[in-house]
């Protein structure tokens, strides 16, 4: 499991009355929970439990139909369901990341691995060309892609390795909360297990927040710290993994934990 | 002597409702009391399904209570388990109780010396100290000084069971819940994990244990609880021949 984190009394990001419709069609409803500084929340639940859709909502992707996301900033807590775009797409810029399942998505294919990472940089500020290159090629080094490819276009990276990038991209600007839509899925077992190890390092390492949708429960035990569990939009039962995990009291929880397979 | 209790168990009650088998529901405790004290070992006793380790997991909180309290002095103020917020059990679990499983959740390429001195990492040990301190209770282990820069995954049962028993025993912790910590290994190792119990009960250390054999603690078990006639009662009783 990763490391504890700190304690302390304001959340980071407080989610309440969180709800999405598509015009009929549930997204998710009413959901509310915290995130701490340096705690993992994982949300767990089946395809189409609205998952994503709430990680949207947070990540300012999408306009919740009703509800509040509140955002700790020196101003205090801010919620972005009721800020000016320009506010929001500032908050969203500084504070948070944002990682994709399908890392194509997320990266800008059309420009190299350094580019990538090194847009970010000049957009948080940055403007020396030598310097760019140096916290790019650390960058490359943080998330285990051979400093050598920096020149390299991300198409011609395996799926791990742009899944890699696309992290250390959403990273250079120090977010306080990192947002991940099913980060390890489809990939390679081992190649999960090495996303998995450099995120539970970068976690430690930078006291980060995150945010992390996925269905596979293995890896939900090994990266957060308290999970959420959703089923067709609603939250159905909430608690520190190893509760969720050992301990399942929801019948629909009872029903996921029991329906994993154990090699 | 109830002033000096470091944990204090106050008519716990606990039931598991399986809604994967018609809503079955077993009762494990049902208004259980007890206090525990540093520096004394507790054997929790009992057949299979009497809720030993239903208790040790309660404790820790795993498992979820479903009435009454679960005091710990934590830092000289008692702190409800069963009622804290997720900060204050991610605080006690750091600093004020330990547990050792029966079986190492393994990490794949986390190395075995790193997994053994991440209790004293999260306590903010300098790194290098930690690693000594983890090199040194590998050794005593008899883990193969090759083997610790290796992940667990490809150790045997009874070499995993000592890397998570060293995880266990390298920050000491003023309680320390043990889970059968003795099984899967030869005699040899099992003596050392005995070492290692006395050592931690000298140092004021409170233990409470789950064995499979008796022998394993009757150098220094203080007394037994023998779950079997739950429901409202505790059987204890005071082991001859403690040293």
């Amino acid at each position: 499991m990763t490391r504890m984190p700190e304690n302390s009394s304001q959340p980071l990001l407080a989610v309440t009355h969180l709800s999405k419709f598509f015009g009929r069609q549930l997204g998710c409803h009413d959901i509310g929970f915290t995130v701490s500084p340096g705690e993992v929340i994982g949300v767990v639940g089946e395809s189409g439990s609205g998952k994503s859709t709430l990680l949207n909502c947070i990540a300012g992707r999408i306009k919740p139909s009703n509800g509040s996301v509140f955002f700790n900033s020196s101003a205090g807590m801010i919620d972005l369901c009721r800020s000016s775009e320009a506010l929001v797409r500032k908050i969203i810029r500084t504070q948070t990341g944002y990682v994709t399942q399908n890392a194509a998505q997320g990266l800008k294919m059309h420009i190299s691995a350094g580019g990538n990472i090194g847009e970010k940089l000049m957009a948080g500020g940055m403007r020396h060309y030598g310097q760019i290159r140096k916290m790019a090629l650390a960058w490359l080094e943080r998330v285990e892609i051979d400093p050598d490819r920096i020149d390299d276009m991300p198409a011609t990276f395996s799926g791990g390795m742009q899944q890699r990038l696309q992290i250390a991209a959403n990273l250079v600007n120090s977010p306080k909360i990192m947002l991940m839509d099913e980060p390890t899925s489809g990939l390679d077992v081992s190649v999960q297990a090495r996303l998995i190890d450099v995120l539970r390092k970068l976690v430690s390492g930078l006291n980060l927040s995150m945010v992390l949708v996925t269905h596979d429960l293995a890896v939900a035990r090994l990266l957060c710290h308290r999970l959420y569990v959703m089923k067709q939009g609603e939250m159905v039962e909430s608690g520190l993994s190893d509760q969720i995990l050992d301990d399942p009291r929801q019948p629909y929880t009872q029903l996921l934990v029991s329906s994993v397979l154990k090699p | 002597m109830t002033r000096n209790w470091i944990l204090k168990l106050e008519n716990i009650e606990k039931d598991f409702v399986f809604h994967l088998q018609q809503g079955t529901r077993i009762v494990v405790f049902d208004g259980f009391s007890h206090l525990f004290f540093p520096g004394r070992a507790s054997i929790l006793t009992g057949p299979s399904g009497s809720g030993k380790s239903t208790l040790l997991r309660m404790i820790y909180g795993t498992y979820r209570t479903g009435g009454g309290h679960i005091w710990v002095r934590h830092r000289n103020r008692p702190k409800d388990i069963a009622a804290a917020a997720p900060a204050m059990i991610y605080t006690l679990r750091q600093d004020t109780i330990g547990y050792v499983s029966q079986f190492l959740r393994v990490v794949p390429r986390v190395s075995a010396l790193d997994t053994v001195i991440e209790p004293l990492l999260a306590r903010n040990m300098d790194l290098e100290k930690a690693r000594k301190k983890g090199r040194a209770l590998l050794e005593r282990l008899n883990i193969p000084s090759t083997m610790w820069h290796l992940s667990a995954t490809t150790f045997s049962g009874g070499e995993q069971q000592r890397i998570n028993l060293a995880r266990g025993f390298i920050a000491p912790f003023p309680i320390l819940l043990l889970d059968e910590p003795t099984a899967s290994l030869d005699l040899k190792n099992r003596r050392i994990v005995i070492e290692l119990i006395k050592e931690a009960l000298a140092d004021n250390t409170c233990v409470i244990g789950v064995f499979h054999d008796p022998k394993d603690h009757r150098d220094f078990a203080d007394h037994t609880i023998n779950l079997a006639h739950m429901l409202n009662q505790e059987v204890m009783q005071s082991c001859p021949g403690k040293n």
